[in-house]
Order: structure tokens, then C-alpha cells, then sequence
């Protein structure tokens, strides 16, 4: 049966040149290592996350005087209600734990460097979209912790001068954080910004396949792949192992560890997510004490309480990120063995360091 | 030889692994999905005798779904479901005419329900009623 639409389906679109070209005869490097597998693992969250998503949409009213309710509504009454809004915030949660696995994997592998730059910029871009969802996605259950933490988010615009307090505005669709907030806030969410993640995700997967896989830099030959060509050229890696299956179960199995762990903290943590403010609906004459951010966003949060000026704090900010966004284009050396990289491994250590603290300390003062 | 047995044992394994994932991942799926129970409203309603006059209709939810209550010219009480049986729209009550329209297709209906005109091919479902001081229980 499914041979006979198999050899359909070949004769009329050939799908079975596809799977030779794109699967089995698809050569990735001898020494490629599990890390090479997170993009999998990060295409499998954005696909549940988009899946969880359409299922919430069905109960959840997204009208501020609904839209506490209705997620109330979710988690107490609708049938595995609870567990699909879990899956779909634990999912934010580990979606931007594993990219940033992801991309330190890549800093480490240097896998960024030449021909590769739009690959990171792409990748970056991600980046900044996913937490764009994130934020977007805090507001919608209307609590406490959304409508307070959205208000101290869309404020830290302010400090841009001139155009800075028109800004929030513009951002809030009002003078304060409220129900022309959600709206547009939920609209980002949930229209605009899944179809520009979708698109970034194309065209990484696009330069991924002209480019050709990197090789990791280590164990084997082929490690420094300097990029001298004048004229396009894609990377093949002759006498290595194929995609399917090989690499598949690599795949499969990194993607089995991160369900693994995921499903725990759905079960066993399923408070991760929240803080007693999530549970409080929005009372826009009532500040909760001690209001902070999600763990991602800790080490900008105390970055901004320890500049003495905001516009100092947001610029230290996006020096930094602008930094990370053009790094291929900074870094030039061909060398991509991080050992063999003393300086920039000394880098890398102490931001990740840096970070830490910062989110830390954020998360204890 | 024995290493086909081996392949063969494991991949009824993988089968079975991945049919009892996705049973599991999509029961909760369908449960979410299920129309909710226990919200077809309610089986019996009690409605005052002295809120309808001779001759008018009244309607109201019942049972999930629509019906009318109408008390005749000559005082008889007749509860009906307001679901036209042709395709399903909700009849009218044409007081001067003393009977039902349905506004879809044209079908008609008298006070007991039965089909005077148009496409219905059924009459208008009863529904029982019972008086009792002054209060009329239906269903
Ligand atoms: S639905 Fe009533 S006449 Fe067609």
C-alpha cells in the first residue's frame, strides 16, 4: 500500500530523487557530533509551540476582561486543558534554553565564520524574534506578572531620548499598559510574529543547504576549512556518513532527551513558568512587590538597575548584542578550533560568566 | 538469520513505542477538542402560566436547542421544538395567521406542529407539558 503510493507519488513529482539527494545520499562530515543535532531539537519546539498555540487560541479570549478568565477556564475545566497551556509555556522556556545551546555550540565550533556569516545573522535574528514572542506572549493571560512585567519591558523605551516617551506609547497603545496593549500585543503573538519566525527559519535552513554542513573542528581531517573562494561553492563532505539513517537517529535520540526533560518539568516542576503574580489577575492600581522578569531576560534587567542612566544601560545593551549580531564579520581568522583560539575562548568563557552573574544578582536583589 | 529476527523484533518495538506515544499524546488532544458535557441546558423548565396571553408564542432553550411554547385562541397549551425540520432554521410565530413560518424555505406549520405547506417533510417534534397551579412544567 504504501509502496504503491510511494511509486505514485515518484511518478508523478519524483520524490524519490529527493530522498536520494536530501536523505540518503545527503553526505554529512565522519566526525559530526551531537551538537549538530539542536536545530532538529529547535525545529521539533517551534512546531509543538505552534501546535499548543492554535490549541490554546481555541478557549483563550484575548480581551482583557476575558482573557484572565478564560485561562483560568483552561487550566481548571478544559478537559487536558492545563497541559497543553504547561507544554506551551514550559516550551517558551526551553525553546530559548536550546537556542542558546544552539548558538554556543556554533561560537565554540566557530562555524560562523566565512561563508557562513548570513547563517549567524539569520540565526541571530532568531534570536531576537523568539524573545520578541516570548514578551509578546508574557501579556496574553493577563496576570499580575503580565501586565506588570509588560510594563516595566515597553517603559525601558522611554529612555531613548526625544522619540523615547512616544515610543512606549506608540508600543502600548495607550499612556499605561492596557486593553488596546493586549490586542496588539496578542496580534504580534500570535499572527505576526510565528509567520516571520517561520520565514527566518526558511531561509536559515536555505543558507544551511547551499553552504553545505561545516565540519566540526575536531578529531579528524578536514578541520580549518579557509575560505578563500572567489566563486560560490558548496561544501560536500565525500566519504561521509549519510543522513538517513545515520544521523537521523542521532537526531531522534537528542530530540527523545529533550522530551525527556521537557515532559519532566511539565510534570513534576509545572510552577516553572510562574511566580505567584501569574496567578493574580491584572490590577493596574496595584504594583506587586519584587516584579522581575523571565530568567532570560534577568542579566537586561540588571544590567539597566546598575547603570546609573537607563539610556546608558540600553546602549551598554545593544553595543553588546550589535557586537554578537556582526561577529562574523569582526572575527576574520580561518582558525576555528577554539583551543587553538585562546582569546576568543577567554571571551566567550567570561560573557557566559558575565551573564550568569548578572542573572543571578538579578534574580537575588 | 538471527540478525533479521533481531531487526525484525526491534522494529515492532519502535513501532509499538511510537503508536503508544502518539495514543498518548493525542488522547489529551481529543479530550481538549471534545464538545463540552453537561452544558445541553436543563431537562425540565417551569415557566408561569400567566406570562403568555391567548394567541402568542413564546420561545426559549431547551434540552441544548430551541423550542416555543404557544397557547391556541382557545386556550390550549402546546409546547414544539422550533427546529424546522427541513434544514434546521427556527420557525416563526405568525400570530395573525395563528401558525408557524419557516423563514428559510417557506414551511409552514400549524399549532400542533403539522405540516401545512413547503419542503418540511416532518411535523414540528412535541414536547410534554404538564399544568399545575398555574405553573407549566415542560418536558
Ligand atoms: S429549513 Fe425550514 S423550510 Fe427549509
Amino acid at each position: 500500500m504504501l509502496k504503491r503510493l510511494y511509486r505514485w507519488l515518484d511518478l508523478r513529482i519524483g520524490v524519490g530523487e529527493i530522498v536520494e539527494k536530501e536523505l540518503t545520499g545527503y553526505l554529512l562530515p565522519r566526525n559530526i557530533n551531537e551538537w549538530y543535532s539542536l536545530g532538529s531539537v529547535l525545529l521539533v519546539i517551534f512546531a509543538l509551540q505552534v501546535i499548543t498555540g492554535m490549541l490554546l487560541m481555541i478557549y483563550y479570549v484575548p480581551d482583557a476582561d476575558k482573557a484572565f478568565k478564560s485561562v483560568t477556564f483552561i487550566m481548571n475545566e478544559v478537559p487536558f486543558g492545563w497541559l497543553i497551556r504547561l507544554c506551551h509555556a514550559v516550551g517558551s522556556n526551553m525553546m530559548v534554553a536550546v537556542l542558546i545551546l544552539h548558538m554556543l555550540s556554533t561560537l565554540l565550533m566557530g562555524s560562523y565564520k566565512a561563508p557562513r556569516e548570513l547563517n549567524w545573522v539569520t540565526g541571530f535574528t532568531l534570536l531576537a524574534l523568539v524573545q520578541g514572542i516570548s514578551l509578546t506572549g508574557y501579556l496574553a493571560p493577563w496576570s499580575q506578572l503580565s501586565f506588570w512585567a509588560t510594563t516595566v519591558a515597553t517603559n525601558s523605551a522611554s529612555a531613548i531620548p526625544v522619540a523615547g516617551p512616544y515610543l512606549v506609547e506608540f508600543l502600548r497603545g495607550g499612556k499605561l499598559v492596557g486593553p488596546p496593549t493586549l490586542g496588539r500585543f496578542f496580534a504580534l503573538h500570535a499572527a505576526v510574529l510565528p509567520v516571520v519566525i517561520a520565514a527566518f527559519i526558511g531561509a536559515h535552513l536555505f543558507l544551511l543547504k547551499r553552504t553545505g554542513i561545516s565540519a566540526p573542528p575536531f578529531g579528524r581531517e578536514g578541520t580549518a576549512t579557509p575560505f578563500e573562494a572567489q566563486q560560490y561553492h558548496y561544501q560536500g563532505h565525500p566519504g561521509g556518513i549519510p543522513f538517513f539513517p545515520n544521523y537521523v537517529l542521532q537526531d531522534l535520540s537528542s530530540i527523545s532527551i529533550y522530551f525527556a526533560v521537557f515532559l519532566a518539568v511539565v510534570f513534576f516542576w509545572p510552577g516553572m513558568p510562574f511566580t505567584p503574580d501569574a496567578f493574580v489577575p491584572a490590577d493596574p492600581f496595584k504594583t506587586p512587590a519584587h516584579i522581575k522578569p523571565e530568567w532570560y531576560f534577568l542579566a537586561n534587567y540588571q544590567t539597566l538597575k546598575i547603570f546609573p542612566s537607563e539610556l546608558l544601560g540600553l546602549s551598554v545593551q545593544a553595543a553588546a548584542m550589535t557586537f554578537l549580531a556582526l561577529l562574523p564579520f569582526i572575527d576574520r581568522s580561518p582558525e576555528r578550533h577554539p583551543l587553538k583560539r585562546p582569546v576568543f575562548l577567554t571571551l566567550v568563557i567570561a560573557g557566559i560568566l558575565l551573564w550568569i552573574a548578572l542573572s543571578v544578582w538579578g534574580h537575588l536583589s | 538469520m538471527e540478525n533479521e529476527g533481531r531487526r525484525k523484533f526491534l522494529g515492532v518495538c519502535v513501532a509499538g513505542a511510537t503508536a503508544a506515544a502518539a495514543v498518548a499524546a493525542g488522547y489529551p488532544v481529543f479530550r481538549y477538542l471534545a464538545p463540552r458535557t453537561g452544558q445541553g441546558g436543563a431537562a425540565k423548565l417551569v415557566i408561569p402560566a400567566g406570562e403568555l396571553k391567548e394567541g402568542d408564542a413564546k420561545f426559549f432553550e431547551f434540552a441544548g436547542s430551541s423550542a416555543v411554547l404557544i397557547k391556541t385562541k382557545t386556550g390550549e397549551l402546546v409546547a414544539l421544538s422550533a427546529v424546522c425540520t427541513h434544514l434546521g432554521c427556527i420557525v416563526q410565530w405568525v400570530k395573525e395567521k395563528q401558525q408557524f413560518l419557516c423563514p428559510c424555505h417557506g414551511g409552514q406549520f400549524s399549532t400542533d406542529g403539522s405540516v401545512l405547506g413547503g419542503p418540511p417533510p416532518r411535523p414540528l417534534a412535541k414536547i410534554p407539558l404538564t399544568v399545575t397551579e398555574g405553573n407549566i412544567t415542560i418536558g
